[in-house]
């Protein structure tokens, strides 16, 4: 774990320019930039009834920067966990990875470690952006915002894993990355409340753990939202567990599937 | 307990599948292993020899654990391969040549100290160990360079430390010297006959066939998936039609010559072949189950010509693989 830790924080700090950065922090920025400019100039700084009904408060920019940058972690988390073993494979390295007597789950546990402490700064840096721009965020519950925090972990690692052992079988990243991130961008509450969704997308949405560590982040961050956080949370638990689980067993026969089509090539 | 790798009747197929109109359809699977039974003893090499496409490098992926065989068995000092994968990956490595198996944006160094934590090396044994390896295949002094900065030589002779990085009991060598400069496959093939002799089983694939009459005690020859030979490389070659090749070069062309040796050709039943060498002199080369260099010698005297050059090649274990591997032998 601490091995592969290590050498990703070697290969980051080596391969990808600070441009890089400036890039991954982009959609965040333009998503709250978008969203402060129709708060103000159209809806005149108001929201509606439907949306203090939906969220138990009226802070929008609140609501949106969050869900942004929310949104930024989960598809920079998903971008690194999910794709580490593709990016082997592509690489020529996955081999040399499998002939190793090392297990999947600290090499995956040492992928999210290294993760974190990247996505966590940029996360940080798109809040402190938000805030240059005028949005005033409340001070959240410390707790609840420790148990988001690990929630949001949880679920996305949860969902990488099975992810990606469906990039490996497949073959590719992008089509599969994509589908999902626009699935969650639609479906998880990030910048709108899941009850303007159809009944059906709703479910959808119920399925996947980010919705429900979102709903825990929510409780922590916006002012006024009387939720309890730890229901969520549990449903949050045990569903990013149970994707996980899912993951780690398909994982070696996907392994195994693109070990054929390289030999077959 | 049964030391060494063991193969029983292993058999590898792979699912096939073609376009027929707008679909892919299933058809019937392609064997790369057919029945293959071998043995790979500790001490010493042995070679797995084949035309491309035999089966070696699947082999090799069976025997590493990264393929499951689809029949037979496969055991390393009588564990399972399937069943007790990650003991067998703790004593075996594999080093393949043309293939990446490292990591381009860390240094060498920085890879032997990775690969080294994924095999369990305890910290103090590693940091020796990655001297021990840079040293052995002359990378100390390139070792804080990235990969990507590496020539091709470089990263191969890289991927040779990677592969020692566990001390493994066994080795799976294929075309290990791909793309290495003259005194390094040297150094390599010192080394791998070092290995050998201090107690690891080395299988090695080449297309070197020096390198393999060199080096293994033992070959065994396959051809899809199957095995049609083994024995020592003397004994391989042995065992096909002996072919002497007896090739001189004459100081000028003479055209009663020519019409001798074509004529002693054709008595024989000989292959013969006649060009000119760089300087323009006449060349003839003589193919045939016998050494017939008496023959051609005395043809040539008896007319009068001046040879200004003579060799006699005898039969080799390239005559051996492609004479065993020819489909129309192997059906008979």
């Amino acid at each position: 774990m601490g091995a592969t830790f290590v050498r990703n924080w070697r290969i980051t700090l080596r391969a990808y320019p600070w441009t890089y950065f400036v890039g991954t922090l982009a959609t965040g920025v333009l998503t709250i930039g978008v969203s402060l400019l129709a708060y103000r100039a159209i809806g005149g700084g108001r929201v509606g009834a439907s949306f203090t009904a939906a969220t138990g408060s009226a802070d929008y920019l609140g609501y949106v920067t969050v869900g942004a940058a929310a949104l930024t972690f989960v598809t920079r988390m998903v971008l690194w966990v999910a794709k580490a073993q593709i990016t082997e494979y592509r690489e020529g390295t996955l081999e040399s990875q499998l002939l190793t007597p090392a297990r999947r789950l600290p090499y995956l546990v040492g992928v999210t470690a290294q993760a974190l402490s990247t996505t966590a700064v940029e996360v940080t840096v798109l809040v402190a952006v938000a805030s240059a721009l005028g949005v005033r965020l409340s001070v959240p519950d410390p707790l609840v915002l420790l148990a988001a925090m690990v929630a949001a972990t949880v679920a996305v690692v949860g969902m990488s894993v099975p992810l990606s052992a469906l990039m490996l079988a497949a073959g590719e990243a992008h089509i599969t990355q994509n589908t999902l991130f626009t699935a969650m961008a639609l479906l998880c509450g990030f910048t709108f409340p899941t009850s303007y969704l159809p009944a059906a997308a709703r479910w959808l949405g119920e399925a996947l753990p980010v919705t429900w560590a979102l709903r825990v982040l929510r409780a922590a961050t916006l002012p006024g939202a009387d939720v309890d956080p730890w229901p969520a949370f549990a449903v949050c638990l045990v569903l990013g567990g149970a994707y996980l689980l899912v993951g780690l067993s398909i994982l070696p026969p996907a392994e195994r599937r693109a070990l054929h089509r390289s030999a077959r090539a | 307990m049964s030391t060494g790798i063991v193969t029983t009747d292993l058999r590898k197929t792979f699912p096939a599948r073609r376009w027929q109109g707008w679909r892919r359809r299933h058809v019937a699977p392609v064997a790369a292993v057919d029945g293959l039974s071998l043995r790979v003893p500790p001490g010493q090499v042995t070679g797995l020899l084949g035309l491309n496409g035999a089966g070696k490098t699947t082999t090799i992926r069976i025997l590493s654990t990264l393929l499951r065989p689809t029949g037979g068995t496969v055991t390393v000092d009588g564990l399972d391969v399937v069943d007790h994968a990650r003991e067998v990956r703790r004593r075996i490595n594999v080093i393949s040549g043309g293939e990446r198996m490292v990591y381009d944006r860390l240094t060498a160094r920085e890879n032997l100290w990775y690969f080294g934590q994924l095999y369990d090396v305890p910290r103090a044994r590693l940091r020796t160990r990655v001297g021990e390896l840079l040293d052995l295949v002359g990378l100390t002094e390139a070792a804080q360079l990235p990969v990507e900065r590496y020539s091709r030589g470089m990263r191969q002779r890289l991927v040779i430390a990677r592969g020692l990085i566990n001390d493994p009991a066994y080795l799976l060598l294929d075309e290990p010297t791909l793309g290495l400069d003259a005194p390094i496959a040297h150094q390599l093939r010192a080394l791998i006959a070092q290995l050998a002799a201090d107690g690891v089983g080395v299988l090695l694939t080449s297309h070197y066939l020096a390198e393999v009459e060199q080096l293994c005690r033992h070959v065994y020859l396959i051809a899809r998936g199957s095995l049609v030979a083994q024995g020592s490389p003397a004994q391989l070659a042995g065992q096909t039609v002996r072919r002497h090749t007896v090739r001189l070069v004459l100081s000028v062309a003479d055209p009663a010559v020519t019409a001798a040796l074509r004529a002693l050709a054709a008595r024989h039943d000989a292959e013969l072949i006649v060009d000119v060498d760089d300087g323009g002199r006449p060349r003839f080369a003589l193919r045939h189950p016998e050494d017939l260099v008496g023959v051609v010698v005395t043809a040539v005297v008896q007319r009068g010509a001046t040879i200004v050059g003579l060799t006699v090649t005898p039969p080799t274990l390239e005559d051996a693989i492609l004479t065993l591997t020819d489909p129309a032998v192997m059906a008979r």
